[in-house]
């Protein structure tokens, strides 16, 4: 009886000064305000988000990753909570999270209410195309996850690579243009990559431009927008690729073989996560991309 | 043979087709309110409902089950009930105003229609909220949705209406052509959509229960009932009218105030279906069948009874949907094509003799 | 007295109807006569209601049958279609009830019921009762809508009296009831007419059998290419001349050995 109330008392004090500790609150990418406690466990949406939360080392803390989480291939091993943007709160909670971390976009807007109005956190990460945008979701999700130290740790080693890329390719003069294109399905034409999307800022990255000025957004490439566009090296994801039918059907596009780059075989296939996924992968991903855009640059160590 | 009572079992046999679909209704929603991915049990399911009145039960529950059963499940259930209710009466209406057991909403235009308003609202979606900002993101595709299916149908039906009689012939036909107009809509909409609006199209397709709060079923809630309350008092009507039309009319009925009263309320209860689950198939179409075969074509009980089946299946599938494979959801309308779809064609192949429908 | 006056009705360019009148009284069968296309069912149509004509006016009692309501009509005059589409397995009871629907409110389950009964029985399609109706063979099906119109007309009245009398007469409109029927069932329906005249009810009935007009109808009317071509008695309207011109058959006119009536055979 004396031991098992002693044992009740303990776990009690256990209990009072665990839940206390790193109580604190953030502002999330809607401009929310999340507050954050306890030793969380996690459900991650977003193949960035997740990338980086086992960049951290926390991933026993993952209860359950989205379709979308493709890196690295233990994550694929997880529970999962299905496509980011048609998410379904119950299945979620019955997962028992303490935080849902999900990168912008993800939704629909009710399930992640439903999420917040029955007690769970989520703290939505941004998602800028940009190397500052890599670093601030670095800093989100270590915040989160109550892990700062973990975090600016990443954070240094990220930004020092990504300086090492903007010092590689960012002086350069001649910057070749890039046609970056998706295909998403095996019937449908492949979509090139126009203003304002993840493809154009890791081009920018690894010295290049976008060849497309015409639109924003992925849209099918028009014989015209192709001829305008001129592309020097075109860019595919191997996932596209071989939704494409591989290099040679990919080169045989009318729009794409009067290309420069089509008329010279000029072209990079990168993984698509790595590539766009704009992660803590990011620097490796831009200098890959780099190496192939300008194979006179030498790269520093830490890239290679 | 006693005419009396054979005609007094018949409606006896009736009454207890009523009685039977009700209460596995009720079941059916007290399934659907009970079971799911989160635990709560019995006990704290009425735990938590009598404590919305003030009750205090004795079984305890976490704020956590709390807002799993009252805004998650709740509304979810609700909106099974009253869609599949919808699309049931709907599908009932129409078989009986066509006269063609294989009628379905979707032939007016409106399932199509819809869809074509619900794809230009997603891939376009970023536009018009820009120039409409007041208007909330999560309403624009219902309502674009809703809208579009309206419209669709009253050009339908304006295109089969001359001297104010409708031609049901040429209403099927316009239908046809409409929905293939639709088609190549959403098919130029998809070429212009980029990957994540793909799969927002896909998934709405598919149609889904998820997501629905109450505020978004307050909304639709009261122009559903509208639809699925008033389509049984046409039930005589399409009785007479399975006849043919002009004997209906030699039997006194105002035939062209029904078809058009039938057509806007099976366009109305479609509509707001679609727009706030996407595109469920098939519980139009066969659940008068399944009705019809143990309840017979008597419309007087054929609308009330699919009703009800209709409201319990859709509840069903949804319950396989969100447990099939955890944690994630699959798109409701897959379920009803799995069911729908084999056993229609059982159906099909059973009723090869006389026998008629 | 249902009546129609100098009806025209024109389908686009073709002029169906060319301004033929007709009436059927109380009490008379009248049958309509002629060739394919000479306009019979279009005039049936018009004074059944549902069909307004170009010129001319169908009036039921002195009043425009444009000015009552369907359901008025509906509790005046019933109409025998050529063919019945119902593809929907309803007992043949429900098929005979339906008849039935412009009562309702102003009878009982169990007076419809006794009424529906009765009806049967003069269409000689009680046995079937229970049966569904697309289980019937064309003949049985055509029998049952012949007492489904029955039971509109409230057509048993004179033996059930909460049935409602009314007082006003009551008019059978029948496109060609005797199309599917075999030789029996032929003669059985129109002796129904017949007894339906002798209780106070307007028969007019298109027939293509003329010797059947001639033994059952009181008075023929003969269209052709969308005029009258003839009316009158039986007698008066079947003489060889005239078939040989509507009918464009030459035929031999002779006596019915027991009835008197005219009997057409063809040369």
């Amino acid at each position: 009886m004396t031991r098992r109330f002693l044992a009740a008392v303990v776990v009690l004090a256990a209990l009072c000064g665990v839940g206390n500790a790193g109580a604190q609150s953030l502002v999330d990418a809607t401009g929310k305000e999340v507050t954050v406690t306890g030793d969380r466990r996690v459900v991650a949406v977003g193949g960035s988000v997740t990338e980086i939360v086992y960049a951290l080392g926390l991933e026993d803390r993952l209860l359950a990753v989205d379709s979308t989480s493709l890196y690295p291939a233990a994550a694929t091993e997880l529970p999962n909570v299905g496509y980011m943007r048609q998410l379904s709160a119950e299945p979620i909670l019955a997962l028992g999270p303490e935080l849902v971390l999900a990168i912008e976009d993800s939704g629909p807007p009710a399930a992640l209410d439903q999420l917040r109005d029955a007690g769970v956190p989520v703290v939505i990460v941004p998602d800028p195309y940009t190397p500052e945008g890599v670093l601030a979701k670095i800093d989100m999700v270590a915040t989160a996850l109550g892990v700062e130290e973990k975090g600016r740790a990443l954070h240094s080693k990220v930004a020092a690579e990504l300086a090492a890329v903007r010092e590689a390719f960012g002086g350069i003069g001649e910057r070749p243009r890039v046609l970056f294109l998706l295909a998403v399905s095996k019937s449908r034409a492949a979509l090139a990559a126009g203003r304002d999307t993840s493809a154009e800022g890791i081009i920018a990255l690894a010295g290049g431009i976008n060849a497309i000025d015409g639109f924003e957004s992925y849209k099918p490439l028009s014989p015209e927008a192709a001829v305008a566009a001129a592309p020097e090296v075109l860019l595919v994801g191997s996932r596209s690729l071989d939704l494409m039918g591989g290099m040679d059907s990919l080169l045989a596009i009318p729009e794409i073989a009067l290309t420069p780059a089509g008329r010279e075989r000029r072209v990079v296939v990168i993984d698509t996560l790595l590539l766009l996924g704009f992660g803590p992968r990011t620097a490796q991903a831009a200098a890959q991309l780099g190496r192939q855009l300008h194979p006179s640059v030498t790269l520093p160590a830490a890239l290679q | 043979m006693d005419l009396s009572s054979f005609a007094q079992a018949r409606h006896r046999r009736g009454l207890a087709a009523l009685w039977l679909f009700g209460l596995g209704l009720a079941g059916t929603f007290l399934l659907a309110v009970g079971y799911g991915a989160v635990e709560i049990g019995p006990g704290q399911s009425i735990a938590i409902l009598a404590a919305q009145t003030g009750l205090d039960l004795p079984w305890e529950f976490t704020r956590q089950q709390e807002a799993v059963l009252l805004a998650i499940r709740l509304p979810r259930a609700v909106a099974g009930v009253l869609v599949g209710g919808a699309l049931a009466a709907s599908g009932a209406a129409l078989q009986g105003l066509f006269r063609n057991p294989l009628a379905d909403p979707a032939l007016i235009g409106v399932s199509n229609g819809a869809a074509l308003a619900a794809v230009v609202a997603i891939v376009l979606g970023a536009g018009i909220v820009r120039l409409v900002p007041a208007l909330p993101r999560d309403l624009l595709l219902p309502l674009a949705a809703f809208g579009g299916g309206l419209a669709t149908t009253f050009l339908v039906y304006r295109i089969a209406s001359r001297d104010g009689r409708t031609d049901v012939a040429t209403m099927l036909l316009a239908g046809v052509a409409m929905n293939a107009m639709a088609g190549a809509g959403i098919g130029f909409m998809v070429f212009l959509s980029d990957d994540q609006q793909l799969r927002d199209l896909n998934y709405w397709l598919l149609g889904s229960l998820g997501g629905i709060t109450w505020d978004r079923l307050v909304l639709v809630a009261p122009l559903m009932l509208i639809g699925i309350l008033s389509l049984p008092f046409f039930a005589r009507p399409l009785n007479a009218m399975l006849l043919g039309e002009s004997e209906a009319v030699h039997l006194g009925f105002s035939v062209e105030r029904s078809k058009r009263a039938i057509v806007v309320l099976a366009a109305l209860a479609t509509g707001t279906s679609v727009a706030i689950t996407g595109v469920i198939g098939f519980v139009g179409l066969v659940v008068p069948h399944l009705v019809r075969l143990t309840a017979g074509p008597d419309h007087r009980l054929l609308l009330p009874i699919s009703i009800l089946f209709g409201a319990s299946l859709v509840l069903i599938a949804d319950l396989f949907a969100r447990t099939l494979v955890l944690p994630a959801e699959l798109p409701i309308g897959i379920v009803t094509a799995c069911v729908g779809g084999p056993f229609f064609l059982w159906l099909l192949l059973r009723r090869r003799g006389p026998g008629g429908w | 007295m249902l009546r129609a006056d100098d009806i025209q009705v024109r389908y686009g360019s073709a002029e169906v109807l060319r301004g033929p009148s007709l009436s059927v009284a109380p009490g008379e069968v009248v049958a309509v006569l002629g060739p394919n296309g000479a306009g019979k069912s279009t005039l049936l149509a018009v004074l059944a209601g549902t069909l307004r004509p170009h010129r001319g006016e169908a009036a039921l009692d002195g009043r425009a049958l444009a000015d009552w309501s369907p359901r008025a009509l509906a509790l005046r005059r019933a109409v025998l279609p050529q063919s019945s589409e119902l593809a929907f397995g309803f007992p043949v009871l429900e098929v005979v009830l339906l008849g039935r629907s412009p009562h309702a409110g102003a009878t009982t389950r169990a007076a419809d019921l006794a009424i529906a009964e009765a009806c049967l029985a003069e269409a000689e399609v009680t046995h079937l009762a229970g049966r569904l109706y697309t289980t019937l063979s064309g003949g049985e099906r055509q029998r049952v809508q012949l007492a489904r119109v029955l039971a509109q007309i409230d057509f048993p009245k004179l033996d059930f009296p909460d049935a409602g009398q009314g007082g006003e007469a009551r008019y059978l409109l029948l496109d060609e009831p005797t199309s599917s029927l075999d030789l029996a069932h032929q003669h059985a329906t129109l002796r129904t007419a017949r007894r339906a005249a002798e209780r106070g009810i307007g028969v007019l009935a298109i027939l293509h059998d003329l010797n059947l007009a001639a033994m059952y109808a009181d008075r023929l009317v003969v269209l052709s290419r969308g005029e009258l071509a003839a009316e009158g008695t039986p007698a008066e309207v079947l003489t060889e001349a005239l078939v040989r011109e509507a009918f464009d058959l030459p035929v031999h006119v002779t006596r019915h050995p027991t009835r008197g009536c005219p009997q057409i055979s063809p040369i």
